[in-house]
């Protein structure tokens, strides 16, 4: 089997001299397909950085990543948008979806730029319904709650039918109840669409969803059990 | 383009606002245009209707149909063709009892010559004999008639129209075609006297000295107030449109900056720069589209009303080579914004 993302001795500094700050040192990381990661840590531990770098947005200082086999390293900056698009769903904690595009919309726009092996109609009313947003998808983005959006933003990132899912900080405007569903949503895809599924967060709760834990202390990334 | 049409349904009043000023811009600089072609053709309308190419003046006259004087020696050492005509200038008053006077150049043209044959008339004949001239249709519009006697600044013998004449019109003035004989008379010149210039369909015409040939456009370009009037207008026309381009630059910066962080997120999720930018350049084209077609209607009923006196020209290559014009000013005022597209960064809304 394939791995889906493989980061071998990541490091990250920003800035030089006395402004040098190390964010990530030395990180393995591995996830399959069919799991889902949780990476767990305070705000400025590194784990957007960690993020950006496995989603081919950013290039480590050092270290290689690979997803589904093909090295960010090798690839143009039109490969890696292509991956993005094609393999990787991202699902931000700032969703900014467009607000002049319905919910439909934001759908209908994948789909002008990725034509095929989307999700097919039925599946997405299903994940619209499992989301509980199936009846707003003539709204526009203003006229939702925030977590109303955070939903809309999770299914605009599986819309495209990724095989990765890097989440950031995907419950953050969500009410427990909703936690519990969407955790549970991330769970099926992992397991039941074996899709391998990353998420980066200091919510605990979705820690009964994970297969593997992480957590991220000062850039050091280490395996955790997950102790419910 | 979807993305593009989506805002503009979406955000209604903005983007109505800025084709409004599209359209108050594209009107004003139509309106200029027509304006200026319709005053350039009232410099030359007399003189595009001759065909000529040469014209020659007295060397001493600065180029100045009004201040040159040809005698009949040296008209007869030239030696005239069929491709040759007299003119002798003189700006008059005309002025009829019961009507405005009306400020005009008398024109002296020879009846056996190209000028008085290709004379196209809209009603009446051409002048047979002396005091009969054939007058610019300006005179029918204000009231004169064929058969009017006119006279012409303070001389006390009056001349009948015997026809009018469209467009017939030279530096503004309307025109009155009189006989050589009759403008010696009003210009009170020396008998030997013969014409203020000569005017040639030959396009290279030897001459020799005190003449001096200038091509028509050289003699056009030397008109009174002519190059002034053309430049100001010229440099009006050019402000408005950086003013377009500025203000469609400044607008879809704006625009394009608050939206910065969802194109982030997009570029993030993969949707590649040129889906963006596109969208960006669409979106330029639909506003000033949008706002010139708006304009040219404007300009179309504009031109419906406007009373015949007023100079204007509605000319639909030159008006249309505008609406290009700003066409291209809207593709350059999408430049600023579509670098901050380009730029925008994915890593910038996860943070990290």
């Amino acid at each position: 089997m394939t791995t889906a993302i493989e980061m071998s001795d990541i490091n990250q500094i920003y800035g030089k001299g006395i402004a040098e700050v190390h964010v990530l040192h030395d990180v393995n990381f591995k996830a399959e397909p069919g799991t889902l990661s949780l990476i767990i840590g305070p705000s400025g531990s590194g784990k957007s950085t960690f993020l950006t770098i496995a989603g081919g947005l950013r290039t480590p200082t050092s270290g290689s990543v690979k997803v589904n086999n093909q090295n960010y390293h090798d690839s143009s900056r039109k490969e890696l948008e292509k991956l993005r698009l094609n393999d990787i769903g991202f699902v931000l904690q700032n969703y900014h979806l467009l607000p002049f595009l319905t919910v439909r919309d934001q759908f209908k726009l994948v789909d002008k730029v990725k034509k095929n092996n989307n999700l097919s109609t039925e599946e997405l009313n299903t994940l619209l319904k499992q989301l509980g947003i199936d009846d707003l998808i003539n709204k526009y983005p203003t006229e939702l709650s925030g977590g109303q959006q955070q939903r809309v933003a999770i299914a605009r990132a599986l819309y495209p039918d990724p095989s990765i899912i890097l989440a950031d900080e995907p419950t953050a405007a969500l009410d427990s109840a909703r936690v519990e569903e969407v955790g549970k949503l991330f769970s099926d895809l992992a397991h039941e669409r074996n899709k391998a599924v990353v998420i980066v967060t200091h919510d605990l709760r979705l820690r009964a969803f994970a297969d593997q834990m992480f957590e991220i202390n000062d850039g050091i990334l280490t395996k955790a059990a997950i102790d419910l | 383009m979807f993305l593009a049409l989506k805002e503009i349904k979406r955000e209604k009043l903005r983007y109505s606002l800025i084709i409004g000023m599209i359209v108050l811009i594209s009107y004003l600089i139509f309106i200029l245009t027509s304006l200026a072609l319709g005053l350039a053709r009232q410099n030359t309308d007399a003189i595009n209707s001759w065909n000529v190419n040469t014209v020659v003046l007295n060397q001493d006259a600065n180029v100045n149909l009004s201040q040159s004087l040809i005698t009949d020696k040296q008209v007869k050492d030239q030696g005239l063709t069929g491709k040759d005509a007299l003119i002798g200038q003189i700006s008059v008053v005309a002025k009829e009892g019961q009507h405005d006077k009306i400020s005009s150049t008398f024109l002296g043209i020879d009846n056996n010559q190209f000028i008085a044959k290709n004379l196209k008339l809209t009603s009446g004949h051409k002048m047979k004999k002396s005091h009969e001239v054939v007058v610019d249709d300006k005179f029918e519009q204000s009231g004169y008639k064929l058969n009017d006697k006119i006279k012409l600044n303070n001389d006390d013998v009056a001349y009948k129209i015997v026809g009018f004449t469209h467009n017939a019109k030279l530096n503004i003035a309307p025109v009155i075609y009189g006989s050589l004989s009759d403008w010696r008379t009003l210009k009170h010149a020396l008998p030997q006297t013969e014409a203020s210039a000569i005017v040639s369909k030959t396009k290279k015409l030897d001459v020799s000295t005190p003449l001096k040939a200038y091509t028509t456009n050289a003699f056009i370009e030397k008109l009174p107030g002519y190059s002034a009037q053309n430049m100001t207008f010229s440099l009006m026309i050019g402000f408005l449109m950086v003013i377009s381009l500025i203000v469609i630059a400044i607008f879809l910066y704006i625009l394009t900056i608050q939206k910065l962080p969802n194109y982030a997120v997009l570029r993030a999720q993969g949707i590649p720069s040129r889906v963006l930018v596109w969208s960006t350049i669409a979106q330029s084209l639909i506003l000033v589209l949008g706002g010139v077609i708006i304009g040219a209607i404007l300009t179309t009923i504009t031109a419906f009303t406007m009373p015949a006196a007023v100079p204007m020209a509605f000319d639909i290559p030159a008006l249309a080579a505008v609406g290009a014009g700003l066409m291209v000013t809207a593709l350059l005022g999408g430049l600023l914004p579509i670098r901050s597209v380009i730029k925008v960064d994915p890593v910038s809304v996860i943070g990290g």
